[in-house]
């Protein structure tokens, strides 16, 4: 029994909330698009990439799970927690990946400069793990704290400290926990240490979630 | 077949804590079951977890052999359990037949063809057949709940659990709707909360009466209302005059020749023209709940 249908969980989904992420794709690709200067396109796209997608993907998450009309109809049915996160989150990642892709598309067809993040992949690296750890960390937030809300706060609070104390990230042990090194520190010695802390320290958020999820008394 | 033992709900609210249930046995067979009782009795509480969305705090559960307090036990039994929310939330965008369609699926049943044919199957049950390739955003709450009902049942669930399904809706619909549970109820489980007496009446053998989270009658309707036999009253009273505080009023009718009061209380000797009267299932559920001095005032 597979419990599960794309075509709903797509029709289910607020629709209402893919402004968000469609807004600031545009707002980007029109700023980038009436400034038309080399070295201000690379560090607008680089910090869509790096930094809007992971943001934008982590709010939504935070969003994805709770905020559900039919949550009560849904935990007397026998899916499994793993799916509902599974499901959701996969979701809110393709989402992002679809707003990336386009986007860095977007950037190569007026000859945006990538090079000094290293290679294609590296670039691709730069978004992917910190949309994911902000995805893990918008779930886990909304689900400990059982409120939408507060996942979203997680991961305004996180982004926001981040963003300003950057140069601070870097440098001492808090560099593994540093989730925009990708595009600020390329060539940070420790930048695949701090990607596999990254994605290690996501899947401890999924996994709470997970464990906390079965207590679906304190989310109806 | 449902079996409760010693079942205790506590919630936490900030510091101080909720006894929702206190201790809860009962065994439940096969066909309807009605469990009546008054705003915060705890039947929400008691239903949620039947259904497995509520973790008990203590005590037993067991349904057709399933362990309620196990995961894996939980899971069998939302297997085979068709349940309809107090409050029901649902995807008003998709139409009456997406709903159900998609809610079939949750649950399981993967073979489209058979889902397709159950799915129309059960909004013609519910009567929704001509209206079901609407958006349920422009049902009227009736039609929602009818639609609540068809996905409860679209898995032809053993045990199927209703809390208050007949809130808000308009007498005929109600006939319709308890005729309908008491057919379902023919071969299975069927769990009816409610604080309408009447809808027990028409459609339940068996029922309990929670109340502050603790059961305080089992048995028949009939016995229900065997319980306040000599215990019923008719009284006339002249002027402003109202009976003492002993007695609970359960109508009022003002006549020419004064207000005529229905009452319920143990005996009525403060007044010589109280006549006994023959008690309904109304004056037994107000008696039991006067007796475990549930009662508040009602004039
Ligand atoms: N999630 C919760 N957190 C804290 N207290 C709760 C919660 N759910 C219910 N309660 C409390 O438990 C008691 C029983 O509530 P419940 O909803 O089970 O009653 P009910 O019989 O369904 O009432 P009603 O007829 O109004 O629906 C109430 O005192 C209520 O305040
Ligand atoms: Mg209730």
């Amino acid at each position: 029994m597979k419990h599960f249908s794309l075509k709903y969980t797509l029709l289910t989904y607020r629709l209402d909330q893919l402004w968000f992420p469609i807004a600031f794709w545009m707002l980007f690709v029109i700023v980038i698009l009436i400034i038309n200067e080399p070295s201000q396109s690379t560090d607008m796209s680089l910090a869509y990439l790096g930094t809007a997608v992971p943001l934008i993907g982590g709010v939504m998450a935070a969003y994805a799970i709770l905020d559900d009309p039919a949550l009560e109809l849904r935990f007397a049915t026998p899916i499994r927690a793993a799916q509902i996160i599974i499901e959701r989150t996969l979701m809110i990642f393709f989402i992002q990946a679809v707003c990336a892709f386009s986007f860095y598309i977007f950037a190569k067809s007026i000859d945006v400069d990538f090079s000094s993040i290293g290679t294609v992949l590296d670039l691709h690296l730069s978004w992917v793990i910190p949309t994911i750890t902000l995805i893990a960390l918008g779930t886990f937030g909304s689900i400990v704290g059982a409120q939408t809300m507060i996942g979203a706060f997680f991961v305004g609070i996180v982004w926001i400290i981040q963003i300003i104390i950057r140069d601070g990230m870097a440098i001492n042990n808090w560099k593994y926990f540093y989730i925009f090194m990708g595009i600020t520190n390329p060539e940070h010695p420790d930048l695949h240490a701090n990607q596999i802390a990254l994605l290690a320290l996501s899947l401890i958020f999924f996994l709470c979630s997970w464990i906390l999820l079965h207590r679906q008394e304190r989310y109806i | 077949m449902i079996e409760i033992k010693g079942l205790t709900k506590t919630y936490g609210v900030g510091n101080k804590t909720i006894n929702a249930l206190n201790g809860i046995d009962l065994r439940i067979n096969s066909g309807m079951f009605g469990l009546l009782g008054p705003n915060g009795a705890g039947k929400t509480t008691f239903m949620r977890i039947l259904a497995g969305i509520v973790n008990p705090s203590s005590g037993f559960v067991k349904i057709n052999g399933f362990d309620l307090t196990t995961e894996s036990g939980k899971h069998q039994i939302k297997s085979m359990l068709g349940y309809l929310p107090q409050e029901l939330g649902m995807y008003t965008e998709l139409t009456a037949i997406q709903f159900v369609d998609y809610m079939a699926i949750l649950k399981g049943i993967d073979d489209s063809r058979k889902r397709n044919q159950r799915v129309h199957e059960v909004l013609e049950m519910v009567g929704l057949a001509k209206e079901s390739n609407r958006k349920i955003k422009g049902f009227s709450g009736g039609m929602k709940r009818r639609v609540g009902i068809a996905q409860a049942l679209v898995n032809n669930p053993k045990l199927l659990i209703v809390d208050e399904p007949t809130a808000g809706l308009d007498p005929e619909e109600r006939i319709r709707f308890r005729n309908l549970l008491v057919n379902l109820a023919t071969d299975r489980v069927v769990l009816l909360s409610t604080h309408i007496v009447e809808d027990i009446g028409q459609t339940c053998r068996d029922l309990a009466i929670l109340a502050k989270g603790q059961i305080l009658f089992r048995g028949s309707p009939t016995e229900l209302t065997k319980a306040a036999e000599n215990h019923v009253w008719t009284l006339t009273m002249q002027g402003m005059e109202k009976p003492n505080h002993d007695l609970t009023v359960v109508s009022m009718l003002h006549l020419a020749e004064g207000t005529q009061y229905r009452l319920v209380g143990s005996n009525a000797k403060d007044y010589a023209n109280a006549q006994p009267a023959q008690p309904g299932l109304e004056d037994g559920y107000v008696w039991l709940m006067k007796q475990s001095n549930q009662m508040v005032e009602m004039i």
